[in-house]
Order: C-alpha cells, then structure tokens, then sequence
C-alpha cells in the first residue's frame, strides 16, 4: 500500500476543521493522514517545515484574506490546496498564481477536497468547477492560450456533467477530457509569477505525457501576438 | 427594459455620418470646382477633349472611390488603386495643358488629392501624406519639364499650401471626430450599464431582503428542530430540508457579487419556485455577461421553467461567455428527456440524457 499523504488544516471555525477531518476520516481508502491542524499561520510557523505534504487552507483567516501568504508557504515546501468560501474569480486566479496546487470551494468540499489533497501531494493537476469557472472567466493579458478542446472540456464540467458525459458529449474517452483539462491547468502553472509549486506541477505534467514541452508557450507570446489589444484577445476562437 | 445600444453601434453610426459629409465634400469639389474650372478654360487647352476625358477618369475614380468607403474602411490594395488611378489622370491632365498657363488652368490636382482624402482618411495617416506628396510632386515635375521660373515656383507653393493644407485638415478633423463618437458612444453606453446597475442592485436588495424575511420562517425552525434533536440528520427528509435551506443561505450570501443582468436575475426568480418545492438550485456565471435582448431571455427562461419543473432534488444553472454569446446551462436530475421551448431569437438548445441527469445548453448568439 502507498504511504499515506499527510495533511494540516489551516482554518480559524473549529466547526469547519471538524468537517474536513471528517471527511478525510470517511475515505475508505484511508489515504490522507491529518496531522497538524491549527487557525492560524502562527500555529503553523511554531513546527518547523515542512510539517505536512499538503496544508488545507482557508483563504480568509480571521477576516483577512492570505493569498498573499501562499508564495511564502510554498517557498517552505509545503504544497497548498486553498479551501474557500470566496468563489470569486479573481480570488481563484490570485491564489493559482501564487503557487497553490488546487482550489476547492466550500460548497466542491464534501466531493472534492481529498482527492485535490492527494492530488496536490503527487504534483498532479486538479481541477474543481470553481477553479474551471475562473480559468474560462480569466481575461487577463498574460492568461495562457486553450485550445478549443480545452476550453469546451473546461466548459462542459463547469456546467456541472460529470467527466464521463463531457466524454460522451465530445465523442472523446474519460480520459481524453481529464488529459484536456489537466493540460489547461498545467498551462496556468507555466504563467505569471514562479514558484516551486508550479514547476513541480508542470515537471509532473510533462513526466506525465499531459502536456509536451514545445506546447507551453510563455505568456508574453501570446501577449506580443495580441499587442495594442491586450484586453479584446479571442480567448473563445 | 429599453433596447441596448452597443458603444460600437452608436459610434459606427456617427462614423457613417462623417464618411458621408466626406464623399459629398469631394463629390461637390470634382462636380462644382474642378468642373467648373474645366469649362472656364475649356479655351486654353490644347485638347478639351482629352481634359474632358481625364475629369471622366478622376469622377469614376471618386465614384469607385465613394462606393468603397461606404461599404467600410477600404483594404489597401482598393485604396490604393483609386488613388493611383486619380494621380495618374491629374498628371496627364497636367502634362497636356499649355506650358507657362498650366497650374492657372488645372483643375485636376485639387480633385486628385480629395480623391486620395476619400480612400485614405480612415487608414494609417502616412499613406495620406505619401499620396499628397506624390502628387504635388507629379505637378512639380511637369513644372520642371514645361520649364520652371520663379513665378511658377511661387504660384505652387500657394496652390501647394491651399490645397493640400485643406484636405489634410479635413482628413485630421473627420479623424478626431471618429475618436470622439467613439469615446461619447463609450461614455453612453457605460452609463446606461452604470443606471442598469443601480437598478439591478435595488432589486437584488428588495429581493435579498425578502428572503431574509422567508429564512426566519424556514430556517430559523429547522435549526431550531435540529438542536432540539426533534428533527433528525439520519432521515432523507430533514437532509432534503437541511440541502434546500444551504443553497438559500448560500444564494443570500453569494448574491453580493452576482454580475448584475436581467437574465441572471429571471433565473434567479424561476429558481425560487423549485426551491419551495424542495429542489436545491445553483446558479454560477464565468465571465462578464453582455446584455441579451427580452425575446431571447424570455426563451432560455421558458427552458429554465420547464427543466426546474421537472427536476427530483437539484439543478445547476451556469451562465458562461462564450465566443459568439452566451451559453446557459441546465445539468439537472430530471429523470427524464425534458421538452425544451422551441429555437428561436438567435437562442439553439442542445441536450444529452445521462442516466437520470439531463444536459440542456441554449447558446444564444449576440450577431
């Protein structure tokens, strides 16, 4: 049996500790081992790092948002798999970008915050719907460029199918439509500012076969390609 | 709700109008002027017929010319060959007129460079200036080749100054006036979006609000039953309750930051009837919808009703723009194929069936 990923929460309602831990107690696998919890970064900065594979953190710890924490935590070699009630986009965005490995929304917990854990701590992409949203939602300049099977795969389980029916809606395999929207996200971690995290993420990818070196193409192309309007690129053509 | 107006509409509407004062400025110029003048010396030339020829040349030149700019900005290649065409009808106009009399008697130089106004004023300004300077300069060269005095040399710098200065004021002019329509039609247009707002958000207020007041009663009780141990976790029913009362919390908490448009908000009220009825509804949207007219709403929320009428526990609605519009999606455990409304209103429904769980997308398209 694979050894167990080990995990801390980082989250200031003991209410929403309780039910992570909960969660991560009912998988029958028994993959995930909780072993630090605490609410606040202080509690975690007393153990020295890193203290566990993957941290669960909630963005807004006692009423202050800390996405501007997450380059410091994964500088420590901690991999972070942010667990929010925001769903905000641009939230979701910030927090990529700076290095987490996935995002799970409060309401994507029950179904989704082990398996992005488990993901996280094997370097491998996770995609949450919520995380989806903001990736179709992004009109920044620098956003990678999709492809349109990417997109519409990214689309499709927005929508809320299951991975199995965009399959059969693109006439693809299961794992076609994992593999399009893994290379999506692998495409985000090869943009904006750098981080360990995310050359791990996209090391993976490649290990991986997701995506081919020649395919990550850096954001400035593109943002030369679209000079003069940055803003009007074609994200959807 | 009044028909939206695009900024892109209303400026290209204005920039019509400029293009328009354009092409009868230059029609009016070759007909009036240039004619004008052509009859006034017809005496002087050596050929009447071949000036006569030439102004043919140059007035289907301008008329291709008009035709062009009226269909939109000419691509290079058009543009460029009306205005070679003009330029090489004004130096042969030249050419052939008398030596010693010829910039007194031409009337081709001033309708060559309107000419090249009308093709040139919408692209890139330095093709307007290389034009106007190819073709004082084909004037200068025929000067030289009939034999230039100081007089002469005079005389077209004059012509040169008037002429020239005048249809590059104009082109400068009609420029600025394009960027204003287009920056007034923005202005309008984020004010309309601004009053659109502000109403929106009133009746996200009002209706926040009076779900505020309907949680008291629902649940305030169960939370209440839940505490007291009467209601319990482990039966389907309470769970039922319990999922129906989180998606209103969540909606009431969520509603802060929902991209204000009336379609979301049609979704929101048709939602609310289902959720009475026990079915927990979600609705996402990924990117800044644009505004979608009211027959075309009023199609994707006929979907909308017959989707939430037909679903057992839950229904997610999103709302994602897409390159041609919007796509509205309905992923619902209906049990059943649903009869969606027919298509219609630039709105397409597409569907897929998945054991009990529906699929139902209507793309609306914005062209």
């Amino acid at each position: 049996m694979e050894q167990q990923v080990t995990a801390a929460i980082i989250e200031d309602h003991p209410v929403v500790t309780e039910g992570v831990a909960s969660w991560i107690r009912s998988d029958p696998g028994q993959r995930v081992r909780l072993v630090l919890t605490a609410r606040d970064l202080t509690g975690l900065r007393a153990v020295p790092p890193p203290s566990a594979d993957v941290i669960i953190l909630d963005l807004e710890l006692s009423g202050e948002l800390v996405t501007a924490q997450i380059p410091e935590l994964v500088a420590a070699g901690y991999r972070v798999v942010a667990f929010s009630g925001h769903s905000d986009p641009a939230i979701v965005m910030e927090t990529l970008d700076n290095g987490a490995h996935a995002y799970v929304s409060k309401e994507e917990g029950s179904d989704h915050l082990v398996e992005a854990v488990l993901a996280a701590a094997a370097d491998r992409p996770y995609v949450t719907r919520s995380q989806a949203r903001a990736m179709l939602a992004d009109q920044r300049p620098a956003r990678p460029t999709l492809s349109e099977q990417e997109r519409q795969a990214l689309l499709l389980w927005f929508q809320g199918m299951s991975k199995a029916s965009v399959g059969r809606r693109m006439s693809i395999s299961e794992n076609t439509v994992r593999q399009y929207i893994s290379r999506a996200r692998a495409k985000y971690a090869a943009t904006g500012r750098t981080a360990p995290s995310k050359d791990a993420l996209l090391a993976r990818a490649i290990e991986d076969g997701v995506i081919k070196p020649g395919e990550i193409t850096p954001y400035t192309s593109f943002a030369r390609t679209a000079a003069g309007h940055p803003s009007e690129g074609a994200p959807d053509r | 709700m009044t028909a939206v107006q695009p900024a892109t509409m209303m400026s290209g509407r204005y920039q019509r109008a400029f293009t328009i004062a354009v092409v009868v400025l230059v029609a009016g110029w070759h007909l009036a002027g240039a004619g004008g003048q052509l009859l006034d010396y017809r005496s002087a030339y050596g050929s009447f017929a071949f000036q006569g020829a030439m102004w043919l040349v140059m007035a289907l030149a301008i008329t291709a010319g008009s035709v062009l700019v009226l269909r939109g900005t000419p691509g290079r290649r058009a543009a460029w060959v009306v205005a070679v065409i003009a330029l090489a009808a004004s130096t042969a106009a030249a050419a052939a007129s008398p030596a010693g009399r010829m910039l007194a008697v031409n009337w081709a130089w001033g309708s060559a460079g309107w000419a090249g106004v009308l093709v040139l004023f919408r692209r890139r300004f330095a093709e307007l200036a290389w034009f106007l300077a190819a073709e004082a300069l084909a004037i200068l060269g025929v000067q030289v080749w009939d034999g230039l005095n100081r007089t002469d040399l005079a005389g077209f710098l004059a012509l040169l100054a008037w002429s020239t200065g005048a249809q590059v004021a104009v082109a400068a002019a009609v420029r600025a006036l394009d960027l204003a329509a287009g920056q007034a039609a923005t202005a309008a247009a984020s004010e309309h979006a601004a009053r659109e707002r502000a109403a929106t958000a009133e009746i996200i207020r009002a209706a926040r609000h009076a779900r505020w007041l309907a949680l008291q009663e629902s649940a305030v009780p169960l939370v209440a039953e839940l505490a007291a141990g009467t209601a319990d976790p482990g039966d389907a029913q309470v769970r039922i309750r319990c999922a129906v009362q989180a998606a209103r919390l969540r909606r009431l908490l969520a509603e802060g930051d929902e991209v204000p448009g009336s379609l979301v908000h049609e979704l929101y009220a048709s939602a609310d009837v289902a959720e009475r009825r026990g079915v927990a509804v979600e609705i996402e949207t990924a990117g800044t919808l644009p505004p979608m007219p009211g027959p075309a709403r009023r199609v994707i929320t006929d979907a909308a009703i017959a989707i939430l009428t037909a679903a057992h526990s839950q229904t997610r609605i999103t709302l994602a723009v897409v390159a041609a519009g919007i796509a509205v999606s309905f992923v619902a455990d209906t049990g059943a194929v649903v009869r969606l409304p027919a298509a219609g209103e630039g709105v397409v429904f597409e569907h897929q069936q998945d054991g009990g769980m529906l699929w139902a997308e209507a793309r609306w398209n914005s062209r």
